[in-house]
């Protein structure tokens, strides 16, 4: 469904990924891993087209999107969600999600009639906001709302425009233990037949959710395998606690 | 986004009705004011169509209503086009011009942006300064009004001029707000609030802001052929950049983003232009200061004021408090 074959973007004299290569199957749960700096943002922005790599290609269901600029790489179902919260902050809750689903089904241009009133934006509305558990908020306005509500609403905005890969950069990223939970349940609750890519720091969440895991370090793939192999890699211990640099 | 609230329609409700009754009881001098407001306030409308709900705050405004004037003119003197379809032609071409000028302007943002439409404003104000098709300096005269003998109406008269020039201007508000409420509309608001995020979306950034600057700029044109009808003569000064900061000046002042406080800005601004001049020559000094009020007080201009002051009067609880209440 999604992958990535030698992916590598410089940023001057520093490489931020060397030769990334990844493949996710349709419905995979992958967790990508690594510490600051390892170039896992970097890789996000390079699936979605907001950085241009070096070298490499990127192919989507098949189809190589490695050219493509933003805005058609997710309407070929490319979704994302970013790690610092970046939604309509003046608008309402149900504006936010209506305006993402109107844009995916192609209402974002159209003259002649409302898009938020139409019955299929409506409707993913209504679903989504169920999905986030941001049904009791639609009404408010996203910057009257707690910050652990608008990192829901972040992931709602992206899986308001109906994905076929959702990449979500630490959606629990600044969020309580209570709220981290939750996001453990939707992300269980979510479609099988949805690929989702996710970084994330909350090895609980990330050994929970994840079919698959890949390491990154210093912009290098240096494991990519099953959470029970992760859960005891050495490896993985040594880059968490800095080992690594030393070896 | 944009919504009809009852203030705005009670708001609607009192200018209009208020114009239409000072259109059959003024005289002469008032009738002029009135048309005079009424041509700012379409081409008001047409900028905060863009710059109060689309952030892109243009400089060319002025330009674009100008080249409405003149096509208008050209099209009836010149081509020989009865008045009517020459509207029709001037504001299909002002669009047109307006659609790559926004595609060109859509790549940047803020003071570029500005800027960019600054310059696009310029070439058009020195290509009819310069040109002998559109009398250079001179300007043109003989713009036809519209005929409407057959329906009984004179539009020679003052009074059914200001009339018809009242029935623009609701035409002029009706198709921005029908745009505002459309899926182009909504986007429009979406990239004023977060461009980047609906890039990712899906959404064809410089389409969109191309398409609302064309749909802007045929409002404007409208604006010009209601200024070339109105004195039936016009010069390149109506291109000029300071029409545009004039207009800007008057969004602000009405309340940028409501499109319903442009209108109190024009008629507020036009009337303080009159009373005012009438004392003092330094009509703009004055201006100037309230306009430094009404920015220095962070009020989102007179009308941005009220709707604010009327909103915090009649909020009611949001969220799981209003659902629990309800």
């Amino acid at each position: 469904m999604l992958e990535t074959r030698n992916l590598t973007k410089s940023f001057g004299p520093i490489q931020v990924t060397r030769g990334v290569s990844l493949k996710l199957e349709k419905g995979e749960r992958r967790v990508i891993l690594g510490p600051n700096g390892a170039g896992k943002t970097t890789l996000f922005n390079q699936l979605v087209g907001e950085i241009t790599p070096n070298s490499g290609t990127i192919h989507l269901d098949g189809a190589d999107v490695t050219g493509l600029r933003v805005a058609e790489r997710a309407r070929r179902g490319l979704s994302r969600s970013y790690q610092k919260n970046t939604l309509f902050d003046g608008l309402t809750i149900r504006e936010n999600l209506g305006l993402a689903a109107a844009v995916a089904l192609g209402k974002g241009q159209g003259l002649w009639s409302d898009p938020l009133q139409s019955v299929e934006v409506r409707e993913t509305v209504r679903e989504v906001a169920a999905q986030v558990d941001l049904a009791p908020y639609l009404d408010a306005r996203v910057d009257a709302v707690s910050y652990g509500i608008r990192r829901q609403l972040e992931v709602g905005i992206a899986l308001a425009t109906g994905p076929k890969v959702i990449l979500m950069d630490e959606p629990t990223s600044g969020v309580g233990p209570e709220m981290s939970k939750g996001f453990h349940r939707l992300l269980k609750a979510l479609p099988r037949d949805l690929t989702i890519l996710i970084i994330e720091h909350d090895m609980d969440l990330a050994f929970d959710v994840a079919d698959t895991i890949t390491v990154l370090n210093y912009g290098e793939v240096v494991f990519d395998g099953l959470p029970e192999a992760a859960r005891g890699s050495q490896l993985l211990k040594d880059i968490y606690l800095g080992a690594w640099e030393d070896a | 986004m944009f919504t009809h609230t009852p203030l705005r329609l009670t708001t609607l409700a009192i200018i209009a009705a208020g114009s239409l009754a000072y259109a059959f009881a003024a005289g002469f001098y008032g009738l002029e004011i009135l048309a005079e407001i009424a041509i700012l306030a379409i081409l008001v409308i047409a900028l905060d169509l863009v710059a109060g709900f689309g952030g892109m705050v243009s400089l060319c405004h002025g330009a674009l209503l100008g080249v409405g004037a003149y096509a208008f003119t050209v099209a009836a003197n010149e081509a020989g086009l009865t008045a009517l379809p020459a509207m029709i032609l001037a504001v299909a071409l002002t669009s047109a011009l307006a659609f790559p000028i926004g595609a060109v302007c859509a790549r940047s943002t803020g003071i570029y942006f500005i800027m960019a439409t600054l310059a696009f404003g310029q070439m058009a104000y020195s290509f009819v300064f310069q040109s002998p098709l559109f009398g250079g300096d001179d300007g043109l005269s003989g713009a036809p009004r519209p005929d409407l003998s057959v329906v009984g109406i004179d539009l020679t008269d003052s009074r059914a001029f200001a009339v018809y020039a009242i029935l623009l201007v609701a035409l002029a508000y009706l198709v921005a707000a029908a745009t505002l409420r459309s899926g182009l509309g909504r986007s429009l608001v979406g990239l004023h609030h977060n461009e980047k995020r609906l890039r990712a979306l899906g959404l064809t950034v410089w389409r969109a802001k191309a398409t609302a600057f064309a749909i802007s700029g045929a409002l404007a044109g409208l604006a010009g052929c209601l200024a070339a009808q109105h004195t039936q003569f016009i010069s390149p000064g109506l291109l000029s950049w300071t029409v545009s900061g004039e207009a800007l000046v008057v969004v602000i002042l009405g309340g940028l983003g409501t499109l319903v406080g442009p209108l109190l800005g024009a008629i507020l601004f036009v009337v303080l232009k009159h009373e005012i001049s009438a004392i003092t020559p330094y009509w703009h000094a004055i201006v100037g200061l309230i306009l430094i009020a009404v920015v220095m007080s962070r009020a989102p201009g007179v009308f941005g004021f009220i709707e604010a002051r009327w909103t915090a009067r009649t909020r009611k609880p949001q969220g799981k408090e209003a659902t629990a209440d309800a």
